[in-house]
């Protein structure tokens, strides 16, 4: 017993020098408590070792044991990976719809359940317009003319700016900021910081390197383009046209302060 | 269960097949809805439960057939007596193999009919005829291998030990044969500047059999089958010993328990290595992966896999250090003080060598190898010696500084985009979440393990080993163990599959289902603790009714027959 003790009071003692120890050198306090965590583990089994002989059990007593193990167990697993910091689901899904919106299924190219669902939503709506031309009249010819002259340059308009934003969302959607640091965000030295790329490169060659990654080699990143770590995916996983918004979002990227890496063509 | 039973069994599980695949090819037929768990995860439970099955029936002859090499060489009884234990218990879980991989296959093909016939017309000539023969085979060499035991001996031993080892090719080749459309779906055929889609198209069966994951994968279950195989042997002896109520089974049990711990280990020492040639080889496919599974969706699932490596590690130390409190003249071992100078001095110094030439630059061999090497070279020259209970606590001391290296994450979020500074390792400590350091806890972890091994084996020759008197903890080790690596299997096993990200087949087929997002750790532990609880309920069955069902009992002396009624 007083082994124990001992053993507890250098556990704490270790424990409470990892904990002041880790402050002091900027540790955020989860780190600390995590650290701490690791002094009680290395006490817990420090006094597992020296405990005294488990006796001998059998029937009952060591079917009773061996269940309330299991229990101890089961309860243990699941609720340590609950301790972790759980990822969000809802964040991906939108992601994802996002992503697969319109793009081809080859499992099932006729899409047999959405094309007989968009023939009746389209009998109704062609019901509907009957409906109305009939109300109408002869003055609808003269209305659809003014409408579609005021609709031409708000379209006009707004594509510049839905160009941008179609970008910056693909950035996100293709988790680009996983390899590249843009903005300060992002990036684990995967891949060059983009934030002069506008510089260096015109907005046709970005899409070109998007397209294809052996196109254009960043300076000092040899090993990187030697290894292919760029993945050589988005001509087929993208729509050229989201490739061009990427493209066109990150050439307005023209910080000179940031050091991105000269582009030397490659192909 | 007779013969026939099991070859019925194995005849639904192929009509299962066939029915399935038949039932795929009816134009238009709707995919079923699976309630409460939605179809990908009753996909998930089934193929787990089949996976582990297999993983079992596959592992457990390897050592199995060595098993009962060396009791033909050593003349040890208790060797053959352990392999013909657990080759029964194996006739039985191969009967739930072909069971749930029927089920297996009907399930998929409910719930994904298009992508189950897409993927089997691309491997017709696996999923139609290699598969099925090697299945045939293996179920004909299996029954023969078991109820040839007893006829094949003396003489026909060597006969019967062949037999064994063609088990294990067939067995071996059933393996390297079905994780082809698996790796495929990971890492499907690929070339630069033609679409997937278009090379697909041309690539033979081989191409899409030899994809860039499929060797690492044979590799990694190969050896993690062993393992599991290993340990589920040391169940099988944890059970028995606790319902053995005589000294002589106490003491078979006892070295069978710790035969089963030392295959589980020896497999586990590779183990790390091998995930990690596998991991290599997905990011080398595509490097997106690589952030998927370390730093963001998948990066917790990795803390959780460190946990359990960590647990399995010390579990097992425990169990040598159980082991070794049962040899009488343990005391006398000792051991140079260089080993336990190299076990505290290894992780700082092989994160040092690794960071400044990373793997696999040959010059960090250069410094590494004197080192490991050293205290078997300086120890003769060098004659300080510490006890073998001091190095087993050094030894445990690293352990859980091993551990602690290897799960202190680079930030405490879940993905990488969450990250605040309130969260993350101070940036002069970043290296305590990098690449080098994580191997050279790893390899603390199995460098620890390695030298307390070889102080076991001092003990074992300069002490006696007293059978059957290991402390009674050392059962619950050992079922510790088996559940560990069971559900660690299932852990990693998700991992790998969920790496397909919102793809059925990684860039090439999106999942179109609305459950094609990454599920979180905690909703995952909980399908992976009933799996393994399943998967534990089933194999706990079959050691009672193969093991504790068929040992005879002592017959009461049979008195002057008496007649019915009489009192």
């Amino acid at each position: 017993m007083g082994k124990a003790i001992i053993k507890i009071i250098v556990g704490l003692v270790i424990g409470v020098g990892l904990y002041v120890g880790t402050m002091a050198l900027d540790f955020p306090p989860v780190f600390r408590w995590l650290f701490f965590g690791y002094a009680v583990l290395g006490t817990v089994v420090f006094l597992i070792l020296d405990a005294p002989t488990m006796k001998v059990m059998s029937g009952g007593k060591a079917l009773v044991s061996l269940l309330v193990f299991y229990a101890i167990l089961c309860t243990v697993f699941i609720s340590g990976a609950a301790l972790w910091p759980q990822y969000d689901p809802e964040d991906e899904k939108g992601k994802i719809v996002k992503i697969l919106k319109g793009k081809p299924n080859i499992l099932d190219p006729w899409k047999a359940d959405e094309v007989i669902a968009r023939t009746k939503e389209l009998d109704l709506k062609a019901k509907e317009l009957t409906e109305r031309i009939k109300a109408l009249g002869t003055v609808q010819g003269v209305a659809g003319q003014d409408a579609g002259a005021a609709a031409a340059p708000v379209a006009a308009g707004a594509s510049g700016g839905d160009v941008l934003k179609i970008g910056e969302e693909q950035w996100q959607l293709q988790e680009c900021y996983n390899c590249h640091k843009l903005n300060g965000e992002g990036g684990k030295k995967r891949g060059p910081e983009l934030d002069n790329i506008g510089t260096l490169l015109s907005q046709e060659e970005i899409a070109k390197k998007i397209l294809d990654p052996k196109s254009y080699k960043a300076e000092g990143f040899d090993a990187e383009y030697d290894k292919g770590k760029m993945p050589d995916k988005y001509k087929d996983l993208m729509d050229l046209k989201d490739v061009q918004a990427l493209a066109a979002w990150l050439a307005t990227f023209k910080n000179t302060s940031v050091n991105t890496p000269k582009p030397i063509k490659m192909k | 269960m007779k013969t026939w039973q099991r070859g019925l069994m194995a005849l639904f599980a192929l009509l299962a097949l066939f029915g399935g695949a038949a039932y795929a090819q009816a134009p238009g037929t709707p995919p079923v809805e699976f309630p409460y768990t939605g179809n990908r995860t009753a996909v998930w439970i089934v193929a787990q439960l089949h996976i582990l099955f297999a993983g079992f029936i596959l592992g457990a002859p390897i050592f199995v057939v060595i098993s009962e090499w060396l009791g033909y060489r050593k003349q040890d009884p208790r060797y053959d007596r352990l392999a013909k234990e657990v080759t029964k218990v194996t006739v039985i879980l191969y009967s739930m193999t072909a069971l749930t991989g029927g089920l297996f296959i009907f399930v998929l093909l409910a719930t994904y009919p298009q992508f189950t016939t897409w993927l089997i017309n691309h491997f017709f000539i696996v999923f139609a005829v290699i598969y099925p023969l090697l299945f045939i085979g293996e179920t004909f060499v299996l029954y023969m291998y078991f109820y040839t035991w007893d006829a094949w001996k003396g003489n026909k031993k060597a006969r019967h030990i062949a037999l064994g080892v063609l088990l294990n090719l067939i067995g071996s080749i059933t393996l390297f044969v079905i994780d082809g459309p698996t790796s495929f779906m990971n890492t499907p055929v690929k070339a630069e500047g033609v679409s997937p889609v278009e090379f697909l198209a041309t690539a033979s069966i081989w191409d899409k059999m030899f994809n860039y994951s499929w060797m690492p994968l044979n590799m990694h279950r190969l050896v993690g089958n062993v393992t599991f195989g290993g340990f589920v042997a040391g169940l099988i002896a944890a059970y028995m010993y606790m319902g053995s109520t005589k000294d002589e089974e106490r003491a078979y049990y006892d070295w069978m328990g710790f035969i089963g711990n030392m295959i589980g280990v020896g497999a586990l020492l590779f183990l790390p290595f091998m995930g990690y040639l596998l991991a290599y080889e997905l990011c080398d496919y595509d490097a997106s992966i690589c952030p998927y599974m370390m730093a963001d969706q998948l990066s917790m699932f990795f803390e959780m896999q460190g946990a359990m490596i960590g647990l399995i590690f010390l579990a097992s130390n425990y169990y040598i250090w159980l082991s070794m409190k049962r040899i009488e003249g343990v005391e006398k071992v000792r051991m140079t003080i260089i080993a336990p100078i190299v076990m505290i001095a290894l992780p700082l110094v092989m994160t040092k060598v690794l960071t400044d030439y990373p793997a696999p630059d040959p010059k960090s061999l250069m410094f590494l190898l004197p080192m490991l090497l050293a205290p078997a070279i300086l120890g003769r020259f060098i004659p300080i010696t510490v006890s073998s209970r001091t190095v087993i606590k050094i030894g445990f001391l690293m352990v859980v500084v091993g551990n602690a290296i290897w799960l202190t994450p680079h930030g405490f979020v879940p993905t990488g985009a969450k990250l605040v500074a309130e969260l993350e390792l101070p940036s002069d400590w970043n290296f305590l979440a990098l690449m080098p350091a994580k191997n050279s806890a790893a390899f603390t972890l199995v460098f620890v393990t390695v030298v307390n091994y070889i102080i076991y084996n001092r003990a074992v020759t300069q002490g006696t080993i007293v059978w059957g008197k290991i402390d009674y903890a050392s059962q619950f080790v050992l079922i510790f163990l088996a559940f560990s690596a069971i559900w660690t299997m299932g852990l990693m096993g998700a991992v790998r599959s969920l790496l397909r990200k919102y793809f059925h087949t990684y860039n090439l087929l999106p999942d179109f289902t609305a459950e094609s997002f990454t599920p979180t750790l905690a909703y995952s532990a909980w399908y992976i603790t009933g799996i393994t609880v399943v998967f534990y309920a089933v194999v706990s069955f079959a050691i009672i009714v193969t093991l504790r069902a068929s040992h005879p009992k002592e017959h009461a002396p049979e008195g002057s027959p008496v007649p019915a009624g009489a009192k």
